[in-house]
């Protein structure tokens, strides 16, 4: 920005402009957010809607005060937080070194394809009374469905991104002499990078499925268990406030992998 | 001058599901070191496959493929540099590291190599965007780095399949000098594959015209111009057009 003082007349009213439409559009984000409360609020107080059925923010935030004087927000926050991280970071590590083991074994890769496939479109829910008679009901049940919702979309996308690199680029190593973990390395695995990035994002999301369900199916503790606990005596505010939590937490998972992805792509100047 | 590379009576078939396919057949030819020989033919008659066998990326069903009196093998790999249709330039790598894939391919990332990609780049007027990134280039800067990419593993030989195609005219015409400018000065042997005759006339020393499939030599056309001539300046020779002539003739007898 040294030559700022150059710039003329018309690129400032560029740059002005750019600036305000960027700003009307976080206006207009938090207006929504801002509105959505504030109807919400509005309708219970004045019995448009039954609180006891929708809840209303003061009684969610009401709720959470109460949860974080009394501890338990944390419990469960991090209870539900630490499974998911952990189905989280287990299938994208052991997902993507599948994909590699595939994409390196042609054969293995054609045998298992239609495997994958199958089990790709099974509902993983269904697994889920196989998990708790096998490995108990507990955590390792809950982190284990995190795994199996995440797992397999992991390795078939990674497969995909793979695959889908152009033959001349490899014919280009080969030509300079490099052998297959060689083009592993210099090629496929930096090309996939972006990738690999997505099916960050779009597991972010699925861990959550995952460990979530698993809550519903068998927990003490954890969002997943307090909303279905809130479910079943009739206490919305429990269910909307659980809600509320994991939104605020999938969302800073969620921003944690759009940094890392801002900043690799900086990184490599993309 | 000595012979850099010699096909002695090569046959290659392809196999695919519903048939046999002769690619090449009887086919011999020698390439002199520091010549440089232009393949020209009907479409799909097998010129990439030559450059295929050479790279050894592929193997002869029958007959040999000498390199240096040597058969071709994985081992002579580094021998060859082999240039595509496209660039090909990683976009995560800046031009230096591009210019260096080879290298560190060939565990020769040492500083006589370094130096000579340093000073291969500075020779061709691309030292002021070694930290560039590929997509901050133009299109004939990506090509000459790709050329510099090929030659920074010192190869005896180049392999140039249609390296000019990918790019607009005008810039085909500066990076066809560029090439030549930098293959002649580097001292280098180059085989040239191209389906664009005045390409072919333009920049080489001998025209290969194949036959059809299965592709043998139709004839060789030893061009004589004066070797002071750029690409560029070959154009507007009158030799030009008589070459260009014979050999178009020479093709279209073929289709």
């Amino acid at each position: 920005m040294k030559n700022k003082k150059f710039f003329s007349a018309e690129h400032k009213k560029y740059l002005r402009k750019t600036r305000l439409n960027r700003l009307l559009i976080s206006l207009g984000r938090w207006s929504v957010l801002l509105f959505i409360i504030g109807l919400w609020e509005l309708s219970a107080q004045l019995a448009l809607i039954d609180p006891y059925i929708t809840s209303s923010p003061s009684r969610v935030a009401k709720t959470i005060i109460a949860w974080a004087k009394d501890g338990s927000l944390w419990l469960h926050s991090w209870t539900t937080l630490y499974e998911t991280l952990i189905a989280f970071a287990i299938s994208i590590g052991l997902g993507s070194l599948l994909a590699i083991l595939l994409y390196l074994f042609t054969p293995v890769r054609k045998i298992f394809e239609p495997y994958l496939v199958v089990l790709n479109s099974l509902p993983k829910i269904a697994l889920g009374p196989l998990l708790i008679v096998w490995v108990g009901a507990g955590t390792k049940a809950i982190v284990l469905m995190g795994i199996l919702i995440c797992i397999i979309i992991t390795t078939m996308s990674m497969l995909q991104s793979f695959v889908a690199i152009p033959q001349e680029k490899i014919l280009l190593l080969k030509t300079l002499g490099a052998n297959r973990f060689q083009v592993l390395f210099k090629l496929i695995l930096p090309h996939a990078i972006p990738d690999f990035i997505s099916v960050l994002k779009i597991n972010v999301g699925m861990a959550w499925v995952g460990t979530i369900m698993g809550e519903y199916l068998v927990s003490q503790a954890g969002l997943g268990y307090l909303i279905n606990y809130g479910g079943l005596v009739f206490n919305l505010d429990t269910v909307m406030s659980g809600i509320v939590v994991l939104c605020i937490l999938a969302s800073l998972m969620y921003f944690s992998v759009a940094t890392l992805e801002h900043y690799i792509h900086k990184k490599r100047n993309l | 001058m000595n012979k850099l590379l010699e096909f002695k009576n090569v046959k290659l078939t392809y196999q695919t599901k519903k048939n046999e396919t002769i690619a090449l057949e009887n086919l011999s030819f020698s390439v002199f070191e520091e010549e440089f020989v232009s393949i020209v033919g009907p479409s799909g008659c097998g010129k990439t496959t030559i450059l295929s066998l050479i790279a050894s990326l592929i193997k002869p069903t029958s007959g040999s493929v000498l390199l240096c009196g040597q058969p071709v093998k994985n081992k002579t790999s580094s021998m060859v540099g082999y240039m595509f249709q496209r660039d090909n330039l990683f976009d995560w790598r800046t031009v230096f590291k591009n210019v260096c894939l080879g290298l560190s391919i060939q565990h020769k990332l040492k500083s006589p190599y370094i130096e000579k990609s340093r000073s291969l780049l500075e020779k061709y007027g691309l030292k002021d965007f070694e930290n560039y990134y590929p997509t901050q280039l133009s299109g004939g800067m990506r090509q000459r780095v790709a050329l510099i990419r090929t030659l920074a593993t010192d190869p005896k030989l180049l392999l140039l399949d249609e390296p000019f195609s990918a790019v607009d005219f005008q810039t085909r015409l500066l990076v066809q000098d560029d090439v030549s400018y930098i293959i002649k000065s580097e001292r280098k042997t180059a085989i040239l594959v191209t389906h664009d005759i005045s390409e072919a006339v333009s920049l080489s020393d001998r025209v290969l015209i194949l036959t059809k499939r299965p592709a043998k030599i139709k004839c060789i056309k030893s061009l004589d111009f004066n070797k002071s001539l750029t690409p560029f300046q070959r154009r507007s020779d009158p030799k030009f057009s008589k070459y260009f002539n014979e050999i178009w003739e020479e093709l279209k007898s073929e289709e």
